[in-house]
């Protein structure tokens, strides 16, 4: 979450720092406060087994290894930076998850250490995201990101800020019973039409709205690379969904249809995420 | 490339504390993982003594899961059997995980001392 805009090499000072903390923890809850307040996120903490909340941090380990990659940092950082970053960024999103949580009353000395830790984790995973998305998007001038002529459209680049624009935006709803209901007693033809609205407002956001950022990001001259950008930021979209409900036990011992049902409702969001969410990250 | 990081002393403290903080929290999520069982959630149900209150008597009720799963909608039914009547109380918890306790309290009208308290039903799933 290091930001470098200044063109000689040199170390920021403590100021500096503390003042790139602020806008971390800033976005860290800006982006995470829906899940602190939600009833569901708690009880997935308490729920959720140990290898899963290990598969939770790996995975938004590597998203953040992607985003700080990507995203917000000056181009030269090596991969050594990028890891430290994120080590820092996880460690603030643990940090803060307790500290709210322990405000709320959430976790405490009456429940189990399994327990306690489950909640901070499976919270904090979120936080941050948010934190890194936090320090790199919201600084004020001479740190303003993607400058020093980054203005580079690698795919796998931009695949990576899709998941994270997706996970920002899935994440918020996945864990609600809402998705579940919606997921189980929705009919095909309901979920083919939420389907074919994703797909539209991402064609829309990415192609025809003149999008903040998509001139410079999308780059797309044929009709035929407008239909593949479409289809692959659905699929980001899809697979997106997908991941966060298995993450939260939505998957779980239900039949193909409720996996196919809650993977589409909740790809709406997620779609919205990777296209919408994926250029105002950059 | 290659150049030194530019880190000053406060950066590396957040990092060294972050790092600590990551390390401990996966050394204990893999410890959790390897030394888990596999028994169903296990619920034990302990009564403690009475209380006189306005309302009547309240007993206190202590909840706990031996099991390695999370029990939930859990509902413990406790009755008091008086020579002349019977009174039932139920105590719901949405969430028990394993090797938690909860503590809870039912009331009743009667005076448990002259009856017989019992815990009834006791039933739950497992998400």
């Amino acid at each position: 979450m290091t930001l470098r805009a200044t063109k000689a090499p040199v170390g920021r000072t403590t100021g500096e720092s503390v003042r790139e903390y602020g806008r971390g923890v800033a976005g860290g809850l800006l982006f995470s406060l829906p899940l602190l307040y939600t009833a569901e996120v708690w009880w997935a903490g308490t729920t959720m087994e140990a290898p899963r909340q290990l598969a939770y941090l790996a995975i938004t380990f590597l998203l953040l290894l992607g985003y700080n990659r990507y995203a917000g940092l000056h181009p030269d950082s090596s991969w050594t930076e990028v890891g430290i970053d994120s080590v820092e960024e996880l460690g603030l999103g643990l940090v803060l998850s307790a500290l709210i949580l322990y405000t709320l009353g959430r976790i405490g000395g009456q429940q189990h250490i399994d327990d306690n830790l489950g909640r901070i984790v499976v919270e904090a995973m979120t936080i941050a995201i948010g934190v890194s998305v936090g320090t790199a998007q919201l600084g004020g001038g001479e740190s303003e990101p993607g400058m020093a002529g980054t203005d580079r459209v690698t795919f796998g680049g931009q695949l990576v800020l899709s998941c994270c624009g997706a996970v920002l935006f899935a994440a918020n709803v996945a864990p609600t019973q809402e998705v579940g209901v919606l997921g189980t007693e929705m009919s095909p033809l309901r979920l083919i039409g939420v389907a074919v609205i994703s797909l539209f407002l991402g064609a829309v956001i990415l192609h025809h709205s003149d999008f903040r950022g998509a001139q410079r990001w999308v780059r797309a001259d044929t009709i035929g690379a407008m239909l593949r950008g479409t289809v692959v930021t659905y699929a980001v979209a899809l697979g997106v969904s997908a991941a966060i409900l298995w993450v939260f036990g939505r998957l779980d011992g239900v039949g193909v249809n409720t996996i196919v049902g809650q993977t589409i409702v909740l790809g709406f969001p997620a779609a919205l995420g990777a296209s919408a969410g994926r250029l105002l990250l950059q | 490339m290659k150049r030194a990081l530019e880190k000053n002393s406060l950066e590396w403290t957040v990092f060294g504390v972050a790092l600590i903080l990551l390390v401990a929290t996966l050394a204990h999520l893999v410890r959790e993982a390897v030394t888990a069982g596999a028994s169903p959630p296990e619920v034990v149900v302990q009564l403690g003594t009475p209380k006189r209150v306005e309302e009547g008597f309240q007993v206190p009720v202590t909840v706990a899961n031996r099991g390695d799963h999370t029990a939930e909608d859990l509902s413990v039914t406790i009755t008091l059997a008086l020579t002349a009547e019977r009174e039932e109380a139920v105590l719901t918890i949405a969430f028990l995980p394993p090797r938690s306790r909860r503590d809870g309290w039912v009331t009743f009208r009667g005076d448990p001392r002259g009856g017989e308290l019992q815990v009834g039903p006791v039933g739950y799933a497992s998400p």
